[in-house]
C-alpha cells in the first residue's frame, strides 16, 4: 500500500481516508461482543477509579492498551472503549494528539532521538541518522526523532524506552542497537538517572561526574 | 421555570449606540446595531462558544488585545469597533489563514453561492494571497457514510461538525484525527458516520468539506427556491425548508423553530425527499379490475369508490394515520359518520381505545407540557417511549437539557434506552406492564398500594422504583415533565394521571405530561375526531364505534363491508398483522390513499387514490404540545395527484352529505383548503376563531389562545387505577418485546438514498439468553409464539434484560406484529427445529 | 552568590525517599504551615513575591489568592509538563527531591483550600513519574496525604498524571483538557481556572519550581524571602542553560545576576574559539537577544524591557559556527508540530511560516519572501486563542529582524549552489486571486 506524502516527503495523514461503507457505525462496543483481557481491564477500571470523572483515564488507559498491544490498534482502542463506556471515535481522537501513542503498528524497542534545538545544536540530526541507520529495517525497533524531551543538558541525547541517556557520540547508535538487541541495560555510563546536578555548589564532584551508587 | 429574566443593555458599537439583551454574545448583540461581526466556528446551537477561529476578532476599549466577540457577552456602556485598522489587519489575516490551505475551487463547489467562507473572503479579505506554497491534497471527494461527502481540502477546521457529533447528537463518532495543520475530519478506523442525526453537519459547514450526496450538483442557488413547511414523517413535526428545482424536492434543511426542532433535523426528515419522486410512487388513481388495480380517471375512480361506499353504508370502518392533515382527518370522519353512517373511525392503529373522560384529563391545558419545557424542566421522565425512535428531534432536546441546562433524567422503558446514559437514573419493567409499573410508581410517591407487590407484577426492581419516585416528588425542587409514549396503553393512563396529580404537574408552569404519539399527527388526528369514542373537539358522540383493533376483527369476520385506509397501512402500523390481512381479504371493499402499493393493496384495494407527499399538502397538523403548524405546498402535485381534502370533499359530496350546522357558506363540503380549514376549526371549539393567517409560519399553541376556555374539561382525579394484569409469565420461553425504528417506514424504503437504513426483522437478545439458546451475534433465529412465527437477525446486546427479547415493528412484513402481542415466544437459530 | 534553597542537598544520596528527605528537614515546613491559619500562610505566599517559575511569572500567592470560597471541590494542580525547548530544571527537581514537590503541594493546597490535587507530567518522563509515584505513597503513608493530614483540618488527595507526549499541554488549559481526558486543546479563557478549571471547578495550576519553593518560604518566612533577588523578581531559580556552552545543565541563582555570570561564569560559555552569536533567555518562545545584551541582569523586568522574557528560565546558547537559518527552520518546525489546530493563526500561521522558511533554507526564496514572514509573524501575534502561536512567531520574527543580513546572504549563498542565479523579484500581485 502506498502512503501519499508530500515533496518534501512527509506522510499526508487522511489522505485518502475514505470510509468502508459496509462497516457499522462505531458507537460503544457492547461488552457481550467485545472481549477484553481482564489484566487490562482491571488497569483501566482502577485508573478510571481515580478520577472525580473517568473520562480522565483516557489517557493511562490508552498508556496500559499500547503496552498490551505495542499499538493503538483499533483493536485496543475497541477495548478500552467498552470498558470505558465511550466511543471507539472519542479514543481515536485522543490518540491522534498525543505523539507517544502510535497509530500504526511499531517495533518494541522505542528510541526516541531528541531532535529540538538545544540537542540540534550538538548534532542531535545526525544522531538521530545514525539512529535510524544503526536499527536498519529491524521491525523490533521504533526509532524516532522527537520533540525536545527536557534533557539538553545531556545533549544530544535520547530516550530507549523511557531511559534517558547522553551526551551521546555517533558511536552510541550502534551500542544502543546492540544492547537493546541483547536485552542489557543500555549505555549504563550515559544514563540521566546517575547524572549530579551541573551547579558546582550542589554537587561536590560537578560538572557532569557520575555518582557511583544509583539512586533511581 | 427557571428560564432567565432578560435584562436590556445598552452599549456602543462602531459609534453607534445599541441595545441588546444582557448577557448575549457581543456577535449576536452587533446585529440589533445592524453591525456584522463576521464568523466561522462560532454556533450557538453547538454550545459555549470555542473562539476558534478567530474572525470575530473586534476591539474593546479598555481591553488591549482583540477580543473574540463570540464569547464576550454585551456589557452595559461597553465600546466596541468592528472598523478599525487593527480590527481590519486582523481579520484579513485570519482569512489569508483560512485560505492557505482551502483549494479556492468555488466554480466546481457545491457550496458556492450559499458559501460563508465565500461571503467572508469577499466582504472581509484582502482580494489577494500572498501564499505561493503548495496546499495540502486530499483525495477527494470521500464519503464520509453514503449520505454525506468530505472534501477535506475545503475543511477549514472550525470544528462545527465534530462539535455537533460530540456535544449535540452526542454519538461522538466524529472526530479530528492528528493535531495541528495536520488535523482533519474524520471517523474510527474507517467506519462511516452514520448517526440518526448525521444530517445536520451538512448545514452547519460553513464550506463545501461536507455535501448531501443526494444533493450533489443538483443546483446552484440561483436555480433553486425555497419552501417552508412542516416535516409530517414523525409526530416532531420540524420546521423545514425544501430547497425546489423545476417542481422536484431537492434538499431538505431546518427550518429553525426554538419551540419546535431547534433547528435540527434528522436524517429521515432530512434525506426522505427522495420518496416523493420515486418512481414508484402512485400518481393517478387505481381501480380494481378484476385481479388487477389499472390507472382510472379521477371521475371513475371516485364514481366507484362512491359507489361501493355507499352500498356498504353502515358498515364502513374508517383508519386515518400517518401524514393525515386534521383537515382531512375532520372531512374522513364526517363522510363515514354523517355519510355513510358508521361510527368506525380511528387513528391509533395499533393502540386501544382511551376512555374520553381520560382523554380530556389528559389533553387539559393546564396539564399539557411544551417542547422548551423538556429542556428547563428540573426532572424530565421519559416513559414508555424511545425518542430517537418516535420523535427524533425530542431526543436532542432532552440531551441539551442534561447538558446544558442540568436537566435531571430518568427513564423508564422496557427495552434499553440510548438515553439510559445520559439518565440519573433508569429502570427497566416488563414489556406491556406499563400499568403495574405505573400503579408502583403511584404507590411509591404515597398512594396506597403495595410497591412490592405492584413490581412484582411489572417485573421492575422496587428499589429502583422508590427511587424514581423520590427522584421525582423531591419537594419544592421543581418541575418535572413526563414524556410518555402512546403506546403505554390505555390501561396505565389513570396511574400516570394520578401520578402527575401527586407531582402537582398540572400546578406548574413549566411541568407537565408531553405525548409522544404512535402517528405523527396523532393528537391532531383526534381532536378532529377522528377516534371511535370522540367527535371533533373530543366531544361526545352519541354511540361509540369500533377501535382500529376491532374493526380489523369484524372485518375479518365479514361484520365490516368497507374499509378506508387514509395513510396508513395496517400490516406495518397495526398491532397484528395476519389479522389484517385476513380483515382486508375478507372486506368487500377497500379503499386506500396511499403513495405506494403494498402487496396487499394490490392484492385487494377496490380504489387507491394516489396520497400526496406533505410537501404538496396544504392543511393544519397539530403538533403533540397542542401547536397547531400549517403545511403550505412547496411543489406542484405530480401525475394526477389532487389534494386529498379535495377527494373526501368529492366523495363526501357524492354519497350526500347533510350539510354540516353552522356553515355559513352554505356548502356543503369544502371547495378550498382554507374552506376545509375553517370547517374544522368551525368544529373544534377550542381551535375556534383561529386562521391560517395566524398559524402562520411559526405555528401557534392552542392553549395559549383564549379560546382553550372552550376545552372541555375532564374528571379530576384521582382515578380508579384498576388492578394491572400480570404480564405473561414466560415459563422458560422468552418475553417479546417490540420497538419500531426511526428507519421502519416506507419514506425511508423508498429514498434511494436512505435505503441502506431501512430495517429488516432483528431481535435484541441479552447475552444469557443468546448463551443458553447457543445463538450467536448475526445468527439468523426464528422467533414464534401460537404457531405464528418470523425469521429475524439476532443482534446480542449486552444491556438487554434477561428472559425478554426485542424485535422490530412497524415493518411491511415479518415483523413483531406478525406474532400475538403479549404472548411469549421461543427463540430457536433458523434452520433447527421450529417450536412454539 | 547566596545560598541555595532548591538545590541545597540535591545531590544527597537517597534525598527521593522520605527518610532522606526528612533528615535534611523535610516536612518541618508542612508541620509548620499546617499550625498557621490558611490565610497566614497565603500571606506567606503573597509577602514573598514568588512569580510563577513556568513562563508567564504571575504572583504565586495572588494566583492562589483568586480561587473563590466555599465548600465545593477545589482543585490544586501541579504543571509537571516541562516541554520548553531548553527547559529541564523541574525534571531535576522530580528525580532528585519528589518530597519537596510533594510537602510544596500540600502547602499550596492549603493556602488555596484546595482538597483535590494532581500533578500532569510530562509523559516522556517515565522515570521521574515512577520516582514521584514512589513518593507520592510514601507521603500517603506517612498521613502528609489523605483526611486530615497530621491532625490538621486540611484533607488533599494526589494523583500523579502521565501526558503522553503534547508541548501544549504544558499551556494551563490545555492541561486541564488533556487531564480530563480530552485531546489537550487550549481553552477561551475567561473564565479562567480560578473559576471554572478542572471539572469546572476552581482550580489552581502551578509550574514544580514554583511549589517546590513554597517550603522554602514558609521556612524563611514570605517577607525574608522577598529579601533574595530582585524587588520585583523574588527569590531564587532555577536556570537551565544549553546549547553551545561547556557546562549546560541547571544551575539554581538568585535573580538579577548579569547574564553573563550564568552563561559563562556558571555554564562556561562556549568551547574555546567559539563566541556567543545570539541566546535564548527564557526557552525557545522567547525572542532572542545578541552578545551586546549579555550584560543585562537576569530577571523578569530586565528581559522584558530588552524585548525578550525570562519565560521558565531556559537559556540556550547559540554560537557563531551555527546558522540562523537552521535554527528559526527548527524552531518553527517545532511549533507547528505542537500547534494544536484550535485556532486559525496559530494552525495555518506556523505551518504556513515552516514553508517559507523552508523555501529560504533551500534558496528558493527571495529577500521580498523575508518581509511576508515578518508580515506573518506580525498577523500571528496577538490574534491567537493561547500563547503558542506568539511562541513561535516572537523569537523567528526576532531573528528574521535581528539577522536579516544573514537570512539575504543565506538565500544567495543557496542560489549559488544551486546555480539559479540572482533572485528575480516576482510581481507581487500576481499572487492568487480569491474568489469565484
Amino acid at each position: 500500500m502506498s502512503v501519499a506524502r508530500y515533496d518534501h516527503g512527509s506522510r499526508i495523514p487522511g489522505w485518502d481516508d475514505a470510509v468502508d461503507l459496509s462497516k457499522d457505525p462505531a458507537s460503544i462496543p457492547d461488552p457481550a461482543l467485545t472481549p477484553v483481557p481482564a489484566e487490562l481491564r482491571q488497569q483501566i477500571e482502577a485508573a478510571m477509579a481515580r478520577y472525580p470523572d473517568f473520562r480522565s483515564a483516557a489517557i493511562p488507559a490508552l498508556h496500559a492498551a499500547q503496552e498490551l498491544h505495542g499499538w493503538c490498534s483499533p483493536e485496543a482502542i475497541e477495548q478500552v472503549a467498552c470498558v470505558m463506556r465511550l466511543t471507539p471515535a472519542y479514543l481515536t481522537a485522543v490518540v491522534g494528539f498525543y505523539d507517544m501513542f502510535e497509530s500504526k503498528p511499531v517495533g518494541r524497542n522505542t528510541v526516541y532521538v531528541c531532535t529540538n534545538i538545544s540537542c540540534s545544536l550538538r548534532g542531535a540530526r545526525e544522531l538521530h541518522a545514525a539512529v535510524q541507520q544503526a536499527a536498519g529495517d529491524d521491525p523490533d525497533f521504533n526509532v524516532r526523532a522527537f520533540e525536545c524531551l527536557g534533557a539538553c543538558d545531556i545533549a544530544p541525547m535520547a530516550s530507549v524506552n523511557g531511559a534517558y541517556v547522553g551526551p551521546l557520540e555517533l558511536s552510541d547508535a550502534e551500542r544502543i542497537v546492540e544492547q537493546l538487541r541483547a536485552g542489557e541495560d543500555v549505555l549504563p555510563e550515559k544514563q540521566l538517572l546517575r547524572r549530579k546536578v551541573a551547579d558546582p555548589r550542589a554537587s561536590t564532584d560537578a560538572p557532569a561526574l557520575f555518582d557511583d551508587e544509583d539512586r533511581a | 421555570m427557571p428560564r432567565p429574566e432578560v435584562r436590556i443593555v445598552t452599549f456602543s458599537i462602531d459609534g453607534r449606540e445599541v441595545q441588546a439583551p444582557e448577557g448575549v454574545m457581543l456577535v449576536d448583540g452587533a446585529k440589533h446595531g445592524d453591525v456584522e461581526i463576521p464568523v466561522f466556528c462560532y454556533e450557538p446551537k453547538l454550545g459555549q462558544p470555542v473562539g476558534a477561529c478567530r474572525m470575530c476578532l473586534v476591539e474593546i476599549e479598555g481591553i488591549p488585545k482583540l477580543q473574540t466577540a463570540c464569547s464576550t457577552p454585551v456589557k452595559d456602556g461597553m465600546v466596541v469597533h468592528t472598523q478599525t485598522t487593527r480590527v481590519r489587519e486582523a481579520q484579513n489575516s485570519v482569512v489569508e489563514f483560512l485560505l492557505v490551505n482551502h483549494p479556492l475551487d468555488c466554480p466546481v463547489c457545491d457550496k458556492g453561492g450559499e458559501c460563508p467562507l465565500q461571503d467572508i473572503t469577499f466582504g472581509w479579505g484582502r482580494g489577494i494571497s500572498r501564499m505561493v506554497e503548495p496546499k495540502r491534497h486530499f483525495k477527494k471527494p470521500l464519503e464520509l457514510s453514503p449520505l454525506i461527502a468530505i472534501d477535506r481540502e475545503r475543511c477549514i477546521l472550525c470544528y462545527r461538525c465534530v462539535r455537533f457529533s460530540q456535544e449535540v447528537s452526542e454519538d461522538y463518532q466524529l472526530i479530528l484525527h492528528e493535531r495541528g495543520a495536520q488535523s482533519y475530519v474524520g471517523t474510527f478506523d474507517s467506519h462511516p458516520y452514520v448517526a440518526p442525526f448525521s444530517g445536520n453537519i451538512i448545514e452547519l459547514c460553513p464550506v463545501g468539506a461536507l455535501t448531501s450526496r443526494p444533493y450533489r450538483f443538483r443546483a446552484r442557488p440561483w436555480d433553486i427556491e425555497g419552501a417552508g413547511t412542516v416535516c409530517t414523517l414523525c409526530p416532531s413535526q420540524c420546521n423545514v425548508e425544501l430547497t425546489v428545482r423545476d417542481e422536484r424536492v431537492l434538499r431538505v434543511l431546518g427550518r429553525d423553530h426554538a419551540d419546535v426542532d431547534d433547528g435540527w433535523l434528522c436524517d429521515k426528515g432530512r434525506f426522505a425527499y427522495q420518496a416523493i419522486h420515486s418512481e414508484e410512487r402512485i400518481v393517478e388513481p387505481l381501480v380494481r379490475d378484476g385481479d388487477q388495480l389499472r390507472p382510472a380517471s379521477w371521475e371513475r375512480a371516485l364514481s366507484a369508490a362512491a359507489s361501493a361506499l355507499g352500498k356498504a353504508r353502515g358498515s364502513v370502518g374508517a383508519l386515518a394515520g400517518g401524514t393525515t392533515t386534521n383537515e382531512e382527518a375532520f372531512l374522513l370522519q364526517r363522510l363515514v359518520r354523517e355519510g355513510l353512517g358508521s361510527a368506525d373511525v380511528d387513528s391509533r392503529i395499533d393502540g386501544s381505545p382511551m376512555p374520553l373522560e381520560l382523554q380530556r384529563a389528559l389533553a387539559a391545558p393546564a396539564l399539557g407540557a411544551t417542547v422548551p419545557d423538556i429542556e428547563f424542566a428540573h426532572t424530565v421522565l421519559v416513559l414508555g417511549t424511545e425518542p430517537v425512535d418516535d420523535a427524533p428531534i425530542l431526543d436532542l432536546r432532552i440531551r441539551k437539557g442534561v447538558r446544558r441546562r442540568g436537566v435531571q433524567l430518568a427513564v423508564a422503558t422496557p427495552r434499553p434506552s440510548s438515553l439510559d446514559r445520559n439518565a440519573k437514573l433508569w429502570l427497566r419493567y416488563a414489556p406491556g406492564a406499563e400499568h403495574a409499573f405505573l400503579a408502583a410508581l403511584e404507590a411509591a410517591l404515597g398512594a396506597s398500594g403495595d410497591v412490592d407487590r405492584l413490581c412484582a407484577v411489572a417485573d421492575a426492581d422496587p428499589k429502583a422504583v422508590r427511587a424514581l419516585a423520590d427522584l421525582l416528588g423531591e419537594d419544592g425542587r421543581g418541575d418535572v415533565v413526563i414524556l410518555w409514549g402512546e403506546r403505554v396503553g390505555a390501561a396505565a393512563l389513570p396511574a400516570l394521571l394520578n401520578v402527575a396529580g401527586r407531582l402537582g404537574l398540572a400546578e406548574r408552569e413549566g411541568a407537565g405530561l408531553l405525548e409522544v404519539p404512535a402517528s405523527a399527527n396523532g393528537r391532531g388526528l383526534r381532536e378532529a375526531g377522528m377516534q371511535p369514542n370522540a367527535g371533533p373537539g373530543l366531544s361526545e358522540v352519541a354511540a361509540a364505534g369500533r377501535s382500529a383493533q376491532q374493526i380489523a376483527a369484524a372485518a375479518a369476520d365479514g361484520e365490516l363491508a368497507a374499509l378506508y385506509l387514509l395513510h396508513t397501512d395496517p400490516i406495518r402500523d397495526g398491532a397484528d398483522a395476519p389479522l389484517w390481512r385476513r380483515a382486508l381479504a375478507r372486506a368487500s371493499t377497500v379503499i386506500a390513499h396511499s403513495a405506494f402499493l403494498t402487496d396487499e393493496l394490490r392484492e385487494h384495494a377496490t380504489v387507491v387514490f394516489p396520497a400526496e407527499s406533505y410537501a404538496e399538502k396544504e392543511g393544519t397538523v397539530t403538533h403533540p404540545d397542542g401547536r397547531l403548524q400549517r403545511l403550505r405546498p412547496g411543489i406542484g402535485h405530480p401525475g394526477s395527484v389532487r389534494a386529498e381534502w379535495s377527494v373526501l370533499a368529492e366523495l363526501e359530496r357524492a354519497v350526500s352529505v347533510r350539510v354540516p350546522q353552522g356553515d355559513t357558506n352554505g356548502h356543503s363540503s369544502p371547495l378550498t383548503g382554507p374552506m376545509a380549514t375553517r370547517q374544522l376549526v368551525e368544529a373544534v371549539p377550542f381551535y375556534a376563531g383561529l386562521t391560517l393567517e395566524e398559524i402562520g409560519g411559526r405555528g401557534v399553541r392552542w392553549q395559549e389562545r383564549a379560546a382553550a376556555e372552550a376545552f372541555p374539561a375532564g374528571p379530576a382525579g384521582p382515578f380508579d387505577v384498576g388492578e394491572p394484569t400480570p404480564v405473561a409469565s414466560p415459563h422458560g420461553a422468552l418475553r417479546l418485546g417490540t420497538f419500531r425504528s426511526i428507519w421502519a417506514a416506507p419514506e425511508v424504503e423508498h429514498a434511494p438514498a436512505l435505503k441502506f437504513l431501512a430495517r429488516s426483522a432483528t431481535l435484541e437478545v441479552s447475552p444469557a439468553d443468546a448463551e443458553r439458546l447457543g445463538i450467536e451475534n448475526g445468527d439468523r433465529v426464528r422467533v414464534g409464539n401460537d404457531d405464528r412465527s418470523v425469521e429475524a437477525r439476532a443482534a446480542i446486546r449486552g444491556n438487554a434484560p434477561a428472559g425478554t427479547v426485542f424485535l422490530d415493528a412497524g415493518l411491511p412484513a415479518g415483523g413483531a406484529s406478525e406474532l400475538v402481542d403479549g404472548t411469549p415466544v421461543s427463540v430457536d437459530r433458523a434452520g433447527v427445529e421450529v417450536t412454539a | 552568590m547566596s545560598e541555595l534553597l532548591l538545590f541545597k542537598d540535591i545531590d544527597e544520596p537517597g534525598l527521593a525517599s522520605r527518610e532522606v528527605y526528612e533528615r535534611r528537614g523535610g516536612y518541618e515546613s508542612l508541620k509548620r504551615a499546617l499550625r498557621m491559619p490558611r490565610e497566614e500562610v497565603l500571606q506567606n505566599l503573597l509577602d514573598s513575591g514568588l512569580r510563577g517559575r513556568g513562563g508567564a511569572g504571575f504572583a504565586m500567592g495572588k494566583k492562589a489568592s483568586f480561587l473563590p470560597k466555599g465548600t465545593m471541590d477545589k482543585y490544586l494542580v501541579c504543571n509537571a509538563d516541562e516541554s520548553e525547548p531548553g527547559t529541564f530544571k523541574d525534571r531535576e527537581l522530580m528525580q532528585k527531591s519528589p518530597h519537596m514537590l510533594v510537602e510544596g503541594m500540600i502547602i499550596a493546597a492549603y493556602a488555596a483550600d484546595a482538597n483535590r490535587s494532581f500533578i500532569y507530567i510530562r509523559g516522556e518522563y517515565q522515570q521521574q513519574a515512577e520516582i514521584l509515584e514512589r513518593a507520592i505513597e510514601e507521603a500517603r503513608s506517612a498521613g502528609y496525604l489523605g483526611e486530615r493530614i497530621l491532625g490538621s483540618d486540611h484533607s488533599l488527595s494526589l494523583v500523579l498524571h502521565r501526558g503522553a507526549g503534547a508541548y501544549i499541554c504544558g499551556e494551563e488549559t490545555g492541561l486541564l483538557d488533556s487531564l480530563e481526558g480530552k485531546r489537550g486543546n487550549p481553552r477561551l479563557k475567561p473564565p479562567f481556572p480560578a473559576n471554572q478549571g478542572l471539572y469546572q471547578g476552581p482550580t489552581l495550576i502551578n509550574n514544580v519550581e514554583t511549589l517546590a519553593t513554597v517550603p522554602h518560604i514558609i521556612r524563611l518566612g514570605g517577607q525574608e524571602y522577598a529579601k533574595l533577588g530582585t524587588e520585583t523578581s523574588t527569590g531564587t531559580k532555577l536556570v537551565s542553560v544549553s546549547g553551545n556552552v561547556q557546562r549546560p545543565g541547571n544551575y539554581e541563582i538568585e535573580l538579577g545576576i548579569p547574564a553573563r555570570e550564568i552563561i559563562f561564569g556558571l555554564a562556561g560559555g562556549p568551547e574555546r574559539g567559539r563566541d556567543v552569536k545570539f541566546w535564548f533567555p527564557g526557552g525557545s518562545s522567547s525572542p532572542v537577544l545578541t552578545p551586546a545584551e549579555l550584560d543585562l541582569p537576569y530577571d523578569f523586568d530586565s528581559m522584558a524591557k530588552a524585548g525578550s522574557m525570562l519565560g521558565s528560565g531556559a537559556i540556550i546558547v547559540v554560537d557563531d559556527s551555527q546558522s540562523v537559518v537552521d535554527v528559526a527552520l527548527t524552531l518553527a518546525k517545532f511549533y507547528r508540530h505542537e500547534s494544536c489546530g484550535k485556532c486559525t493563526p496559530c494552525r495555518e500561521g506556523t505551518n504556513w511560516t515552516v514553508k517559507m522558511l523552508q523555501r529560504v533554507e533551500s534558496g528558493e526564496a527571495t529577500p521580498m519572501d523575508l518581509d511576508i514572514i515578518a508580515s506573518v509573524q506580525e498577523q500571528i501575534m496577538g490574534n491567537c486563542l493561547c500563547v503558542l502561536g506568539d511562541a513561535m512567531a516572537m523569537p523567528v520574527a526576532s531573528m528574521v529582524s535581528k539577522f536579516r543580513d544573514e537570512f539575504e546572504a543565506h538565500i544567495e549563498t543557496r542560489r549559488a549552489q544551486l546555480g539559479l542565479g540572482e533572485p528575480t523579484e516576482p510581481t507581487p500581485l500576481e499572487a492568487v486571486g480569491v474568489g469565484s
